[in-house]
């Protein structure tokens, strides 16, 4: 057994009881808040900081280094848990925290650079990544569309989304207690495969529209001039509209307070476009989780404990390797195994795409 | 046609499954005296220890049994009519099969101690025992645990970890003997004790000590006495057949039903299948193979025998794994044995709990391999004992058989020392 798992279920706020859904209600109302009102405003000026933003970065860093403590407890006995975990804690603290914070004590706008497009959509929006520096510009754009696609060819999303994205990253340390919570029955798969489309596509829409309308501008006496103000307009409300519901509501107030009802990967799993972008990369590309054949006893602690909800099982008691655009190789399924089944594993496969490498909601 | 099926367990349900895969309008039920669903026997104990929620452990959707239309019964079978087609319930019904699988499946060996029917002793085989062992875990301070093997290290394992304090008695010289020998044993034991555990080897239970109906304590061989609230015995399974013994099905001295080669009973439309069947092992011994794997394979045959096929269950290759406490072990071939002329390659990594052990004949071919510590591929170790490959060229190519995770402290052996045969 993994000693950091026991005792899971015996603890009310772990499986959903009463300490869960006061952890939610304080994190909801936490996120409304932050996201809608100005009432961390004045704490952040009182502790001397410029804006409620930079005490929220210092609290999102603090809990995934504490959370990734917290993690080392669990899962400590793993190089590769140990290693992406150290990652996730100093891409957060290096590139998430200290350049942005420092490049606004440098007087410039501050660059996360372990972000990308569409998760970072303001990355494709002109009006924003045009105030920076031309390398930075590149790497906004090369990045979300070269160096994106390219390392989830080789690695899988994993290379992302559990050893360098912020959102990612929380959710394997802080959300690490609740990671048995995501949904694993096959209604959830198709509300996933649904949802995650959707809002990639919503992604796609309005980055190109407003790609569009700055093309259609023009510069009078300097300054950037809709020429068709009514297109703008739409333009602008589509814009907000994306970035109320997507990046305020699901990626902030759901993503997180839905933690100790949902698990850990609301986000991630349901709604993320990069994740969704990456997905149908990494079912082309070389990364799986390899079974080993016959040898799976069909206990389960991988299904139970995958936090995007694959029921890893069926795969597992059905000798077929796991390819699932889902999957964020967090590493955990071949962990928790029992008989050493699983291995996650980079290698090419002359078919990715063959019949007999997919399994249907649920085969016998 | 009216297949009935006896189990819910592993060889029930996959005979089920395979039936229904033949055939879509048959009717098929199934009986179990233990569960409504199918669940993982063999993590019982990931439920015991909080790790797992009870319905975590079952490997299909709540829905198998309505979109599979089976029906289930929840009763025990006490009697089997093979004349009148009938199979006689502890509520007194009866049930009428054309075809009938026999899959009850094994049971918990009694001990025979004086007081073994006191209720804090008990075992950790069946759904029941899980929830006795989950009310018993939550007061108990001190266990005893008799049985070295397999669901004594994990029921061992589970209550330290409930805080209980546990006393292991192993009545050989090491820890499983019929799976490890000296060298792998004793390490599983001082990793054992360095968790823990209080483990007693050469030691038998001479009987439980009570007052007033609740358990103090286990007398041992020489008079000690082990203060202990719960006992648990893990000394091993049976086949359930007692119930069959009237019924004109063959039976082995072991209990285990006679099958033949494709799973049949002696008996017309009577097949056998799991833990209560007694087969033909490759070295031509008969005798019940109580393993998940086996099971699984025995069920998915006698399914499509069932339905009408000739497919002729043989035991490939033998493998096994399993963990202990947190040292993986993986089994391939034939290493408990004792082939004529057999010879050990044994090698443990410095300072750590990673071993590897092959055996080998006198003319160099391997028979089997032994490994904790680390994750081995058993496919490949399976294909090199089948093709008899040389202990040298195994010994040079073994870590293509790793399957550690990713970097896990790579699988080296120096090769220097290696030629010398004492690394």
């Amino acid at each position: 057994m993994q000693a950091g798992l026991l005792q899971t279920y015996n603890n009310s706020a772990q499986r959903r009881g009463a300490g869960a859904w006061i952890i939610a209600s304080l994190l909801f109302a936490f996120y409304i808040l932050i996201y809608f009102t100005e009432a961390f405003t004045p704490v952040a000026h009182a502790i001397g900081l410029s804006g409620k933003w930079n005490l929220y970065g210092i609290l999102y860093t603090i809990a995934i280094l504490s959370g990734g403590l917290y993690f080392f407890k669990r899962h400590g006995n793993s190089r590769y848990h140990r290693y992406r975990t150290i990652s996730v804690m100093l891409v957060q603290t290096v590139f998430a925290f200290s350049i942005p914070w420092f490049m606004e004590l440098m007087q410039t706008r501050g660059f996360i650079f372990s972000l990308f497009w569409p998760l970072k959509i303001d990355y494709f929006y002109p009006s924003y990544i045009m105030e920076y520096p031309l390398p930075v510009i590149l790497y906004a754009i090369l990045g979300s569309l070269i160096i994106v696609p390219i390392a989830t060819f080789l690695f899988g999303k994993r290379w992302y989304c559990s050893w360098v994205c912020g959102c990612g990253g929380l959710a394997e340390t802080a959300g690490e207690p609740f990671r048995h919570l995501s949904n694993k029955k096959p209604g959830a798969w198709k509300f996933e495969q649904i949802s995650i489309h959707t809002v990639m596509l919503l992604a796609l829409i309005t980055s190109a529209i407003v790609l569009i309308n700055w093309g259609l501008g023009k510069e009078v006496n300097g300054v950037m001039v809709p020429m068709y103000p009514a297109f703008s307009t739409v333009v602008f409300k589509i814009q907000g509209i994306y970035s109320f519901f997507v990046v305020a509501l699901l990626s902030g107030v759901f993503g997180v307070a839905l933690y100790p009802i949902l698990g850990s990967r609301v986000w991630c799993r349901f709604f993320c476009p990069l994740a969704a972008y990456m997905g149908l990369i990494q079912k082309l590309g070389r990364f799986r989780v390899t079974v080993k054949d016959d040898m799976c006893i069909s206990c389960g602690n991988c299904s139970t404990y995958c936090e995007m909800g694959i029921d890893v099982r069926m795969y597992a008691q059905n000798n077929i390797d796991v390819k699932r655009a889902s999957c964020v190789g967090c590493g955990m399924c071949a962990h928790v195994c029992p008989r050493g089944v699983l291995k996650l594993e980079n290698k090419w496969d002359p078919n990715p795409m063959a019949e007999e490498s997919k399994i249907k909601v649920f085969d016998l | 046609m009216h297949y009935v099926i006896i189990g819910n367990g592993v060889a029930g349900i996959n005979a089920a499954n395979q039936l229904r895969k033949r055939d879509e309008t048959s009717s098929i039920t199934i009986i179990s005296k233990e569960s409504d669903h199918f669940f993982s026997r063999t993590a019982l104990m990931y439920v015991l220890c909080g790790q797992m929620s009870p319905s975590d452990v079952e490997p299909y959707p709540r829905d198998h049994y309505q979109r599979m239309n089976f029906t289930r019964v929840r009763d025990e079978v006490v009697a089997l009519s093979p004349s009148e087609t009938s199979l006689k319930l502890s509520s007194g019904e009866t049930i009428q099969y054309d075809r009938l699988l026999i899959a009850s499946g094994s049971m918990a060996r009694s001990a025979g101690w004086p007081g073994e029917e006191l209720d804090g002793v008990g075992n950790f085989v069946t759904w029941q025992n899980l929830e006795w062992l989950t009310e018993k875990s939550r007061t108990a301070k001190k266990a005893v645990v008799v049985g070295g093997g397999l669901i004594g290290i994990e029921v061992a394992e589970t209550l330290l970890a409930a805080g209980i304090e546990v006393t292991f008695l192993i009545r050989e010289k090491w820890f499983w003997p019929i799976a490890m020998d000296q060298n792998e044993g004793l390490m599983i034991i001082d990793h054992m004790r360095h968790h823990g555990c209080n483990v007693r080897l050469q030691t038998e239970v001479k009987k439980i000590i009570s007052q007033e109906e609740k358990v103090t304590g286990v007398e041992i061989g020489d008079g000690e006495i082990v203060d202990c609230d719960i006992v648990v015995a893990t000394i091993g399974v049976v086949p359930q057949t007692g119930w069959l013994v009237e019924s004109g099905i063959e039976l082995d001295k072991s209990g285990g039903i006679v099958v033949g080669d494709h799973l049949e009973t002696n008996l017309p439309n009577i097949w056998a299948a799991g833990d209560c069947t007694s087969v033909v092992w490759f070295n031509g011994i008969r005798r019940p193979e109580q393993l998940w794997y086996t099971s699984r394979d025995q069920g998915r045959i006698v399914g499509l025998n069932m339905s009408g096929d000739k497919r002729v269950y043989k035991r490939s290759t033998f493998y096994n794994s399993a963990k202990l406490f947190d040292i993986e072990y993986t089994t391939a071939g034939y290493v408990n044995f004792n082939f004529e002329g057999e010879q050990n390659w044994y090698h443990r990594e410095p300072d750590t709990n990673r071993t590897t052990r092959i055996t080998y004949l006198p003319d160099g071919s391997v028979t089997g391999f032994n490994m904790l510590g680390r994750r081995w591929d058993h496919r490949i170790l399976v294909d090199w004992v089948d093709e008899k490959r040389q202990l040298d060229w195994v010994l040079q190519n073994l870590h293509i058989a790793n399957f550690d995770e990713e970097f896990f402290p790579s699988f080296k052996i120096d090769t220097q020392a290696l030629k010398s045969g004492v690394v």
